[in-house]
């Protein structure tokens, strides 16, 4: 990235802490948070004086986190592959998959809750369905993207079905699936976070809650920042994976 | 000479959206071993079929195809190497990787492989270009890459499924002499799908003319003339005036049947 980016990128971020800043003293401190009255609290949450069980709660999200995108992974490589390798399975439950990903997920969070209780299992739950269905729909769209002639080949060159999956089929829609993963993960963690604050005991999403009901709306910010570091951090890493792969196939 | 490749009365049809199409109808051809023998006809007479059939990758519906003595069912590796039109790399893998791909598959060990695929990059003509990926290479190239993939597992047989049928025609004539001077060396068996005249009277020993379809066998043009051929002798002008006459009435009902 040449220098000139950056210098119009701190630009820009400066521009809008100022503006920021401005607008917040002239309306009203308590609900607009100026980024003076920010800095301080995000000072106080990382020296653990606002809230100490901030690690707790960070390790808590970020286990739930880690169980519900396992578990996605799990379950969109298996379906997706038994949908898109099988072609009878794939005509009867394919569309029925397409349809379900349309509905707004989060209608189904009261019934989790119902089902797994305000603890750790509803969060995980909520993370895994919106995982879930990315990962499955890339693994179909992955495998539709194999040239069959490559198949052919492989074929002709004596490769049995497991080598033709393994040499020919993963590789070819390696590009596809890590992208799905990677969209998997971000809506993994967000599934995670909004369950949390939309009704739990413990994570940063209670934290989160917390500060904002009692209108600790500068500790509100700062945890917020500290979640979207969790977050930017998170999709960072799958972006790596991604360009990795992206190198590889193309 | 024994014949290495023998179809036997085979034919074949397929559905298509608009009814059964017979590709092929009671087609009978022995190939000799070390010959280079070449079919030639109109779109859609069945050649890439035929090819197909002898590749173990289309089973006939009738009449039998048989490979040095055994009926064939599935690709055979250890006897059938081929080259199709598409080259068909894999774009996720170098040079070396994509013609060692065979050997791969065969399950010989790394070291060994590598060093198969190192020794063709010569003869290739792709001594600098082992590591490179596909889409770094030209069509001739990559074309070069993919009859590499198929001289690495050392068949005896190779079969040609138009594998200069996209390139131009500059490159295409240097292929052709390139591709008969690895084939006078190794003296594989080799049959060789074109529309090509040019390619079929310059490469063949034999020439087998296709009827448009349903694809049968027209008429055989055996050349034992000496390589290389100087096409612009009298013998091969003739020859290829008469090889026109045969496969132009095919291609004009070919394009009266479309």
């Amino acid at each position: 990235m040449t220098v000139r980016v950056l210098v119009w990128r701190a630009a820009l971020l400066a521009l809008a802490l100022a503006g920021w800043e401005v607008w917040a003293r002239a309306m009203n401190p308590l609900l607009y948070v100026p980024p003076s009255a920010v800095a301080p609290a995000l000072g106080r949450l990382l020296a653990l004086e606002s809230y100490p069980e901030l690690p707790a709660s960070l390790l808590l999200t970020l286990r739930e986190i880690a169980v519900a995108y396992a578990m996605a992974i799990a379950a969109g490589l298996g379906c997706g592959f038994a949908l898109g390798l099988n072609r009878v399975v794939g005509r009867a439950y394919g569309p029925v998959v397409g349809a379900l990903y349309a509905v707004p997920a989060v209608v189904w969070y009261p019934s989790l809750m119902l089902f797994f209780g305000l603890g750790a299992a509803s969060k995980i739950a909520f993370g895994f369905l919106l995982g879930f269905f990315p990962i499955t729909l890339a693994v179909l769209a992955g495998i539709r993207q194999v040239n069959p002639h490559m198949i052919a080949v492989a074929r002709a060159f004596g490769a049995r079905p497991p080598v033709v999956f393994v040499k020919v089929m993963l590789p070819a829609m390696m590009f596809t699936l890590v992208g799905g993963l990677r969209t998997g993960l971000a809506l993994t963690v967000i599934g995670v976070i909004v369950g949390e604050v939309l009704g739990s005991r413990e994570g940063m999403g209670t934290l989160i809650n917390h500060a904002y009901g009692l209108f600790r709306t500068a500790d509100y910010v700062a945890l917020v920042l500290v979640t979207l570091v969790l977050v930017v951090g998170s999709d960072a890493v799958a972006g790596l994976v991604e360009r990795r792969a992206q190198r590889w196939t193309e | 000479m024994t014949d290495l490749i023998v179809v036997d009365r085979v034919g074949k049809r397929y559905q298509s959206t608009s009814g059964p199409v017979e590709a092929l109808r009671d087609v009978s051809l022995a190939v000799g071993a070390g010959e280079f023998c070449t079919l030639i006809g109109p779109s859609g007479c069945g050649k890439s079929t035929l090819l197909g059939m002898i590749g173990g990758l289309v089973a006939p519906d009738a009449g039998r195809v048989a490979v040095d003595g055994r009926p064939v069912t599935a690709p055979d590796p250890r006897r059938v190497a081929t080259v199709f039109q598409d080259p068909g790399l894999f774009p996720w893998r170098t040079t070396l990787e994509n013609v060692e791909f065979g050997l791969e598959v065969q399950g010989v060990a790394r070291e060994r492989r590598r060093a198969v695929a190192a020794d063709l990059l010569g003869p290739l003509g792709l001594r600098d270009f082992g590591t490179k990926y596909p889409r770094e290479l030209s069509g001739g190239m990559r074309q070069r890459v993919a009859i590499g993939r198929a001289l690495a597992i050392d068949t005896p047989i190779v079969l040609m499924d138009e594998p200069f049928g996209a390139l131009d025609e500059q490159t295409r004539l240097l292929m052709g002499e390139w591709l008969l001077g690895i084939w006078r060396r190794t003296r594989k068996t080799v049959v060789f799908v074109t529309h090509s005249l040019h390619e079929a009277l310059a490469l063949s020993t034999r020439v087998v003319v296709m009827t448009a379809r349903p694809g049968r066998i027209k008429s055989v043009l055996e050349l034992p003339m000496a390589y290389p051929r100087v096409m612009e002798s009298s013998e091969m002008v003739a020859l290829r005036a008469q090889l026109w006459g045969e496969v132009r009435d095919e291609s004009l009902r070919a394009m009266g049947d479309a």
